[in-house]
């Protein structure tokens, strides 16, 4: 019995500090993120992107991009990024591409510019952003995402702060492509276009 | 492997250490929960947030969270109920979220805690048992000459968030334009280091527009404080600072000298460097230590806080009583909300591998402070944590983490508020469900 005894406090033991995995799990990584962009990677808004249900390669470009380089502007996530290895941003990035993306936020839209923005994004956005932006698998889930967060980004795309002709993983043609349906957006359908369509794509339920 | 996967594996393995642990004869385990039971010892962000995360971790835990109020203000974003744009009921937390993934939440004291015995008392006359027990009492004022609990009615801490959040706030309301609030700011270490100064910036902020003619006068027991050159460019860029007309005035601890006397009766402040001054408001926050359960029950070192092992949060003293947050002493991370939520998952963790008589394993932390200056005017301060066996500290990536820059356009300060906003409503969810 004393024997038995004392190998339950060793096996107890075993659990503590001195047995640690040597590097940790994707989950617990992935987990100290929801604190900001909320439980499973969905935010309950009203800024802060939701991060789960997008594609892999998506997310990791974006740690990468706001890791390594000025090219992706941002309050925290560069200075967040710089936190993780490769290896390491690969786990968070598969922990969150494989959680559904979430529409929970409560998000004011406005119905008019919502249904003018429709229309836009049929010629403009869904030959990428499929499906109404809800599709994940080759481009980010737009549909349902935070307003405040799209209006940033384009707004950035368009200072030039988000650089497209930076980004190391989109060929010359789809370069061209981008600048030029944001160039028609903003020049062909003026302010009020572009507000339309991240109404449009901010009203997804 | 999926999170439906990986609980129906905790649970199978759960299993298997359940049996290990009754062939050993060991009696709390004898009769316990299919997964385990664990008694949390308060239902701030630290408790919270490890009872969540236990039920997420494995469904099977039994866990029971001890709180004696029916809901929780939180301390963060209290300072905008403060400053006038937000109110109490907006930083108010249930716990029906907890309840709902089937935490047992009791409205009770706890007063006493038998590690040897593993049993919790509580004031009502209950006794529960446990195999893990998580204390997360946050903090309690260390008793000066200064402030007597009674005080505190006249002149607040309003450091947790709640009634006392609320008469600050009134105290704003009926002061006559013209008149001066005091601040009296914490020594090191203290829950949320810029807390004090965001308070400064928010009730200047609120005077500006509405006593444009009162000041704030903060009384610093410090020469250096959390996010110090950001407060002050916010302070020159908006309230005066520096000038002849400057809504806030900080006095260092070096220039304060020492404080002599605070004074309820007569809101009076007496300093080595200030001599003698009166003050309309008087918002007095107390030098802390950790909530008073963790020194009945001997968790706590000399300064009052709680020394634990910094990758399963499990006391130094007690073993199988775990502390976190506030009143836990996790090196290098602050004393914030975030830091509590962060190490209420690496709690978690660990107790659903300990429990399951698997290897703990590799924790990670994070730490995000925002900070509001004023409308539109934020900035933070962050940090991506390892632990460091080397020094035992739970110690920042280097190249990581930092402040915000003290350049930043007025669109990113902006854009900052914006995430801190959201900030707060997502670890909310993350914390409370």
């Amino acid at each position: 019995m004393a024997n038995i005894l004392s190998m339950g406090v060793l096996f107890g033991l075993m659990g503590l500090s001195s047995a640690h995995a040597s590097e940790a799990q994707a989950s617990m990584l992935a987990n100290t993120c929801n604190g900001c962009h909320g439980p499973n990677g969905v935010s309950q808004g009203p800024a802060t992107p939701t991060i789960a249900g997008l594609n892999k390669f998506y997310l990791v470009e974006s740690l990468k991009t706001y890791r390594d380089d000025a090219n992706r502007p941002s309050t925290i996530m560069s200075r967040i990024a710089k936190g993780y290895s490769d290896a390491e941003i690969e786990k968070i990035a598969g922990h969150f591409s494989s959680l559904p993306f979430g529409r929970v936020a409560m998000q004011k839209t406005d119905e008019a510019l919502a249904a003018k923005g429709k229309v836009l994004i049929k010629d403009l956005c869904e030959s990428c952003h499929e499906k109404e932006g809800y599709a994940a698998e080759d481009y980010p889930v737009l549909a349902g995402q935070m307003l405040p967060y799209l209006r940033n980004n384009l707004m950035d795309f368009e200072s030039g702060l988000r650089s497209i002709d930076a980004n190391p993983n989109m060929s010359k043609k789809e370069k061209r492509k981008k600048k030029r349906i944001l160039a028609e957006l903003k020049d062909k359908h003026g302010a009020e276009g572009v507000e339309a369509v991240l109404q449009f794509f901010a009203s997804r339920k | 492997m999926s999170n439906m996967n990986r609980r129906k594996f905790l649970r199978t393995t759960g299993g298997v250490a359940l049996a290990t642990g009754a062939t050993l004869a060991a009696p709390s385990l004898a009769n316990a929960a299919a997964g385990g039971k664990v008694v949390i010892v308060g239902g701030g962000v630290g408790g919270a947030t490890t009872a969540r995360y236990l039920k997420l971790g494995n469904p099977d835990i039994d866990v029971t969270l001890i709180e004696p109020k029916a809901s929780y203000h939180t301390c963060f974003m209290s300072n905008e109920v403060i400053g006038g744009v937000r109110s109490l009921s907006q930083i108010e937390q249930t716990y029906d979220g907890l309840i709902k993934m089937g935490v047992k939440v009791m409205k009770d004291s706890v007063t006493g805690i038998d590690a040897a015995k593993k049993t919790v008392t509580t004031k009502s006359g209950s006794k529960l048992s446990f195999e893990r027990c998580v204390v997360a009492p946050g903090i309690d004022f260390k008793v000066d000459e200064f402030a007597s609990v009674g005080a505190f009615d006249k002149i607040p801490h309003a450091w947790k968030a709640g009634p006392q959040t609320a008469l600050l706030r009134k105290q704003l309301e009926a002061m006559p334009d013209g008149g001066t609030v005091c601040l009296v700011a914490p020594t090191n270490p203290f829950r949320c280091p810029p807390g004090p100064y965001e308070r400064t910036s928010l009730i200047a902020s609120y005077l500006k527009q509405h006593k444009p003619k009162s000041k704030v006068v903060v009384i610093d027991r410090k020469d250096k404080f959390s996010k110090m050159n950001l407060f002050i460019q916010a302070w020159k860029d908006l309230y005066g600072y520096g000038t002849d007309n400057s809504m806030i005035e900080w006095r260092s601890g070096t220039s304060v000298g020492s404080i002599e006397a605070i004074s309820a009766t007569d809101m009076r402040v007496e300093t080595l460097g200030g001599g003698t001054e009166t003050f309309d408001v008087i918002n007095y926050i107390p030098p802390q230590k950790a909530g008073v359960i963790a020194a009945t029950i001997g968790l706590t070192n000399a300064g009052g806080w709680c020394d634990v092992d910094k990758t399963t949060f499990e006391s130094k003293v007690h073993k199988g009583v775990h502390v976190l947050g506030d009143a836990s002493v996790a090196t290098k991370m602050p004393k914030s909300g975030y830091s509590a939520n962060s190490q209420g998952k690496v709690c978690a963790a660990a107790i659903v591998n300990m429990l399951a008589g698997q290897p703990v394993g590799m924790p990670s932390y994070i730490n995000t402070c925002y900070s509001i200056a004023g409308k539109d005017y934020g900035f933070s301060v962050t940090a991506v944590y390892r632990y460091s066996a080397e020094g035992d500290i739970i110690a920042g990536v280097e190249g990581a983490g930092g402040l915000s820059p003290m350049d930043a356009s007025a669109e990113m300060r902006r854009r900052e508020v914006e995430f801190a906003h959201s900030w707060y409503n997502n670890i909310c969810k993350d914390t409370w469900g």
